[in-house]
């Protein structure tokens, strides 16, 4: 299966990219990148053939994309590939509006294109481990989740609100919503959120909680800072501890981890837990080879970026904010 | 010598018995409780008698220097009343009271009769956190932003099950998170919103457990997120502070400065394991001897008597965010933290 990476400004295109190279059955045919000189610098790196426009890259041999350019652009990219006829996975968030992403989703639908969604943590073992508890009722019914995905300050464009839609809230809230969404079958119906710019120099939001009340009567919290200094051991976290009526189970993505005590390099933890992106990348092209659905759609993409959209909602309005039910306005 | 009397002989009044007999320059004089056998068993290797009652030992024990209220918190109220009149200086156990408005007129009554009120809110003292403070007062991680703290075990367990009664120990807000509400107050100043979720009362009686979590946010900008539990096997507390420039963590079940379990030889199985951490002078002793020298000085203890209420507001406020499902703004307080 061959396919095309559209963008390297998300640094997840690097380890998507190697991943392609690694696995048997999958080529890395090409890349687009608005920014010519990062994107041939990503070609030669990967050998691989380097567009200078998208429709270059979309006319090609190609059956699938990956979508990994700036969180603002994921609409226009995502568009032009269904118009072309290629299977997406799109990097977290959708997009920056519930605007653009309910046109993804449309055009996708429209061109019977599918559409997924990175959202790499669904494919972490022992959070689908975490799951299989749950699913198989070892929790009773569940009550409260406390979650946590904190992070370093990613810098760049992560920065420009107009690239990234948001700082913080807008990059971490997404992973664990849809966790929690995946884990319990259940929507949010109120979101409250304390936002605070308090950990960099720029001016967009690095710290916050969100609180969210689930339809199924459980209540959530979710810490997206990014709160993880230079010299912490690792870059971050997710962590889920829930509490049921029959029990409570705490899990850590990456705690299958070494710790690390080098004299070059500093104190690190070092994973060895399997690799939640490979196995993601490998659904991803299984289930267009078999034409099947992909795991993670764009409506999850669209649940998760309204969860975080509401969470500035509720800071700005300083009370919780109901997410509008949304009509499923584009089937027509 | 400061005669204490200590009443009730429970959980925390058996520590406070315990840590007075260590004391120098402290004599336990009695211990009130109706299970006269508990209190017995706290008097041994000391002078203290032993009542049944309150009125009883009132009318047999004559300069009382100090009376120890180791209560269940809505009985807290009735007993400091009474303690005005027969003493100069009161410790109550956390929370003050169970309502703030019972918390102002045990204040107002001591400051009339010129009684000090010490409360004991004991994470203050725990090294732990003492070295939390001292190392963000030296500005080790800079300018404090997302600070996250944990607490909690199973139910507890304790006199006519009180503590799963919200009318006598306000539930797990009220009794357990006060002490990271203090402790908070202390590092960071005012609060200035609180969003609180807990589950659903008839929920968490049902299943014998109750689970809360907090935000809050200070007038500073610091946001804290804070973890109740009573849903879990065992008790464990923790708080992780990120600054600017750095990040301090503590979780008490990672560390594990001794940790004893004896082989069962009838079973060939393993024992319960029995970890400890242990310490020349527990937090509890040094809460008391700091309120003893407080009262022998004159001198302003480490934590107040406002301290305490203003942790209780922070509470009560939290405990109506439950209720209400809104943000509750605290009034804008001008003192800072003890």
């Amino acid at each position: 299966m061959k396919l095309g990476i559209i963008s390297f400004a998300h640094g997840h295109a690097y380890s998507y990219a190697k991943i392609i190279k690694k696995q048997k059955g999958l080529e890395l045919a090409g890349i687009y990148d608005d920014d010519a000189a990062r994107g041939l610098g990503a070609a030669r790196h990967f050998k691989t053939t380097f567009y200078r426009h998208l429709p270059q890259l979309l006319q090609s041999t190609i059956d699938a994309v990956i979508v990994t350019s700036e969180n603002a652009k994921h609409a226009e990219h995502v568009i032009a590939a269904a118009r072309a006829k290629k299977s997406i996975l799109c990097e977290k968030p959708i997009a920056t509006t519930l605007k653009d992403a309910k046109e993804m989703i449309f055009c996708c639908e429209e061109n019977n294109v599918s559409l997924k969604i990175a959202f790499p943590v669904r494919y972490n073992t022992p959070v689908k481990r975490a799951r299989a508890i749950v699913k198989s009722g070892g929790l009773g019914r569940i009550l409260a989740v406390k979650g946590t995905n904190r992070g370093t300050n990613p810098g760049g464009w992560f920065l420009k609100k107009e690239l990234s839609g948001g700082g913080a809230a807008m990059d971490h809230t997404v992973h664990v919503v849809d966790l929690l969404r995946w884990f319990m079958g259940a929507e949010i119906k109120g979101v409250y959120a304390e936002i605070g710019n308090l950990l960099i120099n720029e001016a967009i939001d690095d710290s916050g909680i969100v609180t969210m009340d689930f339809d199924n009567g459980a209540f959530a919290t979710l810490d997206f800072s990014w709160s993880r200094n230079n010299n912490y051991p690792t870059w971050g976290d997710v962590t889920l501890e829930i509490i049921g009526t029959g029990g409570t189970l705490s899990v850590n993505a990456f705690d299958q981890k070494l710790e690390l005590y080098s004299d070059t390099d500093g104190i690190s933890w070092n994973f060895w837990g399997d690799d939640m992106n490979t196995a993601m990348l490998l659904d991803f092209t299984n289930a267009i080879k078999k034409g099947q659905k992909p795991a993670i759609t764009g409506h999850d993409g669209l649940k998760a970026l309204e969860a975080a959209l509401c969470a500035y909602e509720s800071a700005e309005r300083g009370v919780p904010v109901t997410p509008r039910i949304f009509q499923i306005d584009w089937v027509k | 010598m400061l005669r204490v009397l200590v009443v009730g002989a429970g959980t925390m009044g058996g520590v406070h018995a315990r840590a007075y007999k260590s004391l120098h320059g402290v004599e336990l004089a009695g211990i009130v409780d109706p299970r006269v056998e508990k209190a017995e068993a706290l008097a041994v290797n000391s002078s203290a008698k032993v009542f049944s009652g309150f009125d009883e030992a009132a009318a047999k024990l004559k300069n009382l220097d100090v009376i120890d209220i180791c209560l269940p918190t809505h009985l807290h109220k009735e007993y400091v009343l009474k303690s005005v009149q027969l003493t100069k200086n009161i410790i109550c156990e956390k929370p003050l009271a169970r309502s703030l408005e019972e918390a102002r007129e045990m204040i107002e009554v001591c400051g009339k009769k010129s009684v000090r009120l010490f409360v004991a809110h004991v994470v203050r003292f725990f090294p732990e956190y003492k070295r939390i403070r001292s190392l963000l007062d030296k500005g080790k991680i800079g300018s404090p932003a997302v600070v996250r703290t944990t607490r909690g075990g199973a139910f507890p367990k304790a006199w006519e099950n009180w503590y799963g009664d919200p009318s006598k120990s306000g539930g797990l807000i009220l009794d357990l998170l006060l002490h990271d509400f203090d402790f908070l107050r202390s590092c960071f100043g005012e609060v200035k919103r609180v969003f609180a979720k807990t589950l659903k009362r008839e929920e968490a009686s049902k299943e014998m457990i109750d689970y809360a979590l907090v935000t809050l946010r200070f007038q500073s900008g610091v946001i804290a997120h804070l973890e109740g539990t009573w849903a879990h096997q065992n008790f464990s507390y923790g708080i992780e502070i990120a600054g600017r420039d750095g990040i301090i963590e503590y979780d008490s079940k990672k560390i594990s400065p001794l940790s004893y379990q004896p082989r069962n030889k009838k079973s060939g199985a393993g024992g319960v394991k029995v970890p400890e951490s242990p310490l020349a002078s527990s937090p509890y002793r040094e809460e008391l001897k700091h309120f003893i020298e407080c009262i022998i000085s004159g001198k302003e203890p480490l934590v107040t008597v406002l301290d305490a209420y203003r942790a209780m507001e922070i509470a009560m406020a939290a405990i109506i965010s439950t209720e209400n499902g809104l943000p509750v703004t605290l009034g804008g307080h001008s003192e800072k933290g003890g």
